[in-house]
């Protein structure tokens, strides 16, 4: 079974597309996607049928693109001591707030974190195939997955599914042989590495207002504690001025011996401290 | 008309500050109007009006006193169209009000809302004045209550007082019986005994109205035959 | 919120353009006269627009007719204002409370943007967290409660409800009217 190997989308519709087939989810939970069978519409073009009929509508325009940006403020950044990810835990349906517990950050395997952005449940499933896809490359080679690897066997299935209606931004970080690594992957089939000058993805409604606050604190040469304060501070900004983003804010720690969860605290306390750091600012 | 040289603008003063046109139509009132009284009691209000007409004028339609709203009732003093016209806005302005806040239209707003149509018929071109004096009867949150306006759009508030032809004779009449703790029977019995005072002929139900109103807040103009039971009374 | 011999009215203090909170003290509920309160929730232009319309009506109708004028009254005289505009409506959502004659029998009357009205006796609620007003009003709501409890009433219902609506919350105020007080206090909210 070659992991990569999935059969060109042509012949996977020609298939399914007349006469749908039942999903098998005891041979979807053990095998490759290459086994797996999603029940498909049975019209001549599901694809087109699906994205206009069950595209996850967001509160903005109901049914239409921007499927990434749902409810959520995520972001993580390389920085000299490894990569800091730090999310947000509200789930919105419309302007209802479903939870404020919700873990955004998908620990994948000890040394891969995936975060959520987009619908959850295809954040959810989708991470948790590329996990058994990971593990599946560790049993025949012998090591671990780089994580360049690993995003792109995401970037592969979501380009697979792209135009049928799946919901997801997410970023793929770990610790390879290459260091501490980032990749922003997304349903579209977009797959981008983070490095250079500004080496951090923001991602969600509220991602706009956390690359303000990294845009303007970021520097490579943080400490661990600074860093993991940055990720705090932006995670506040965005759940501040940002209504579909709050909650909970996780923050994780990727190192060399893997990831670490330093915090997870109430963002309601985070407004005491850093409105009284507002307040000390404007009246020196 | 031996009033000078000013009588012939309506909007014209003369030099010694009248308005002459309004004084000849307070004339058209108090000179050519059947008298109309009213009384407010401690629990209600009476308007009265002599009805005397030509002999064959068939007086079974012929109404003076008149409902405005459910609680407020409305006599004049003058020419009868005149009224009719003032009638029907005032029944409107009173729909107005009620249509806007849901509630019944109080009797002084009603009697300055009514006034304000007959001030305007006193400034504008190509009208007249209203050759009509109202008296406006209501009862509503403030207790019963007697009004007047005059073809100048002026109005007061009355205990008790007369317009028309004997208003002199009546009010005068009114002041002699008009005490603070009188209730509205004994209203009625005064309204008709001022009226007998310079009354050419016999009083009949036919050719006297009245107009009540009393706690129960519902102005009722009384039928011929309660002006008969009251003519009897005060026989 | 109705309770013995007072009202209260509860808002959150949120001003937003769809998800991005432009700010936190957005004061929306204003005493009309010693017996009335209003408050507005929706488009924050028309809130002030209507508000300040509205306050004229009052002033000339006290100047007219020379008393103040009764809850009910005041939202009758709302309904017809909103309803004239119905073919270009204010996109508000109107909450009256107030006490009504001379025993001061508690008022509150809710509408829509055309000016229908709802007359209860319990509570009314508008706005983005309605919904989760409902469930938290039926559940916290007791009828005759005195000042101080209605207070701490109606600010957990509006606490707790703003905390399942994305569009609200960021702090949160209560007026609350008594027959010879108003008395105005400040919530402090989550700020998520």
């Amino acid at each position: 079974m070659d992991l990569l190997q999935a059969p060109p989308r042509g012949l996977f519709r020609e298939s399914h597309g007349a006469s749908a087939t039942r999903m098998d989810m005891a041979s979807a939970a053990g095998m490759g996607h290459d086994q797996m069978k999603f029940e498909l519409p049975g019209v001549q073009h599901p694809a087109e049928f699906v994205s206009q009929n069950f595209s996850p509508g967001t509160y903005e325009d109901n049914g239409k693109r921007l499927k990434f940006s749902k409810g959520t403020t995520t972001l993580a950044f390389i920085f000299k001591g490894g990569v800091i990810v730090s999310v947000d835990s509200r789930a919105s349906q419309g302007s209802y707030i479903g939870s404020q517990t919700v873990k955004k950050v998908i620990e994948i395997n000890p040394y891969l974190l995936g975060t959520m952005a987009g619908g959850a449940a295809d954040c959810l499933f989708w991470e948790r195939n590329l996990g058994m896809q990971c593990r599946m490359f560790e049993l025949r080679n012998k090591e671990r997955i780089s994580v360049a690897a690993a995003s792109k066997l995401l970037a592969n299935t979501m380009n697979y599914y792209k135009g049928m209606g799946l919901s997801m931004g997410t970023m793929i970080t770990g610790w390879d042989k290459r260091g501490p690594q980032l990749f922003y992957v997304d349903n579209d089939g977009t797959r981008l590495k983070a490095d250079g000058d500004k080496p951090f993805f923001c991602v969600g409604s509220g991602g706009t207002y956390a690359y303000g606050v990294l845009d303007s604190s970021y520097s490579f040469d943080l400490s661990d504690e600074e860093a993991i304060e940055l990720g705090k501070r932006a995670i506040y900004h965005a759940t501040y001025r940002d209504a579909y983003s709050g909650g909970v804010n996780n923050v994780y720690l990727v190192k060399e011996t893997g990831w670490t969860h330093v915090f997870s605290g109430d963002t309601y306390h985070h407004h005491d401290k850093y409105s009284a750091e507002r307040e000390a600012a404007a009246n020196p | 008309m031996g009033d000078g040289a000013y009588s012939f603008s309506l909007t014209t003063f003369s030099p010694t500050g009248k308005l002459l046109q309004i004084e000849h139509a307070l004339n058209a009132v108090n000179k050519r109007g059947k008298t109309s009284l009213g009384i407010c009691a401690t629990n209600g209000v009476v308007l009265a009006t002599s009805k005397k007409v030509a002999s064959l004028v068939d007086l079974t339609n012929f109404q003076k006193v008149n409902n405005v709203t459910d609680s407020i009732g409305m006599v004049y003093a003058g020419m009868g169209p005149d009224f009719r016209l003032l009638l029907k806005r005032a029944r409107k302005q009173a729909q107005t009000y009620f249509r806007q806040y849901q509630d019944p239209v109080p009797t002084e707003q009603l009697t300055r809302m009514t006034a304000q149509i007959m001030q305007e018929f006193t400034q504008q071109g190509g009208v007249r004045p209203f050759g009509v004096s109202l008296l406006i009867a209501g009862f509503d949150d403030d207790g019963p209550q007697l009004y007047q306006a005059d073809p100048s759009g002026a109005f007061f508030g009355w205990k008790a007082t007369a317009i028309g032809q004997d208003f002199v004779n009546a009010k005068t009449f009114l002041e002699k019986r008009f005490s603070d703790d009188m209730e509205l029977e004994d209203a009625i019995h005064t309204a008709l005994l001022t009226m007998r005072e310079g009354f050419e002929g016999e009083m009949t139900e036919h050719n006297i109205e009245i107009g009540i109103i009393d706690e129960s807040r519902k102005f009722r103009v009384l039928t011929p035959a309660e002006v008969r039971d009251y003519l009897d009374e005060t026989e | 919120m109705t309770g013995k011999n007072c009202v209260a009215i509860a808002s959150d203090t949120r001003m937003g353009a769809q998800a991005l909170t432009v700010a936190t003290n957005q004061e929306r509920v204003f005493k009309m006269n010693n017996k009335t309160l209003l408050g507005l929730s929706g488009l924050i232009s028309d809130v002030y627009t209507v508000k300040q319309k509205l306050d004229m009506q009052v002033n000339m109708y006290k100047l007219r007719e020379n008393r103040d004028m009764k809850p009910s009254v005041f939202n009758n005289m709302l309904s017809s204002f909103l309803y004239a505009r119905r073919f270009g409506p204010y996109f508000i959502e109107p909450i009256v409370a107030g006490l009504e004659g001379p025993d001061n029998k508690p008022f509150i009357s809710g509408q829509d943007l055309l000016g229908a009205s709802v007359f209860t006796d319990d509570f009314v609620v508008a706005g983005t967290s309605e919904s989760e007003l409902f469930g938290t009003c039926e559940s916290f709501y007791k009828p005759d409660l005195e000042p101080e409890e209605l207070f701490e009433t109606i600010a957990q219902c509006m606490l707790a409800a703003v905390d399942r609506d994305c569009l609200a919350g960021w702090g949160g105020v209560v007026h609350i009217l008594t027959p010879d007080e108003h008395i105005v206090k400040h919530l402090k909210g989550r700020h998520d």
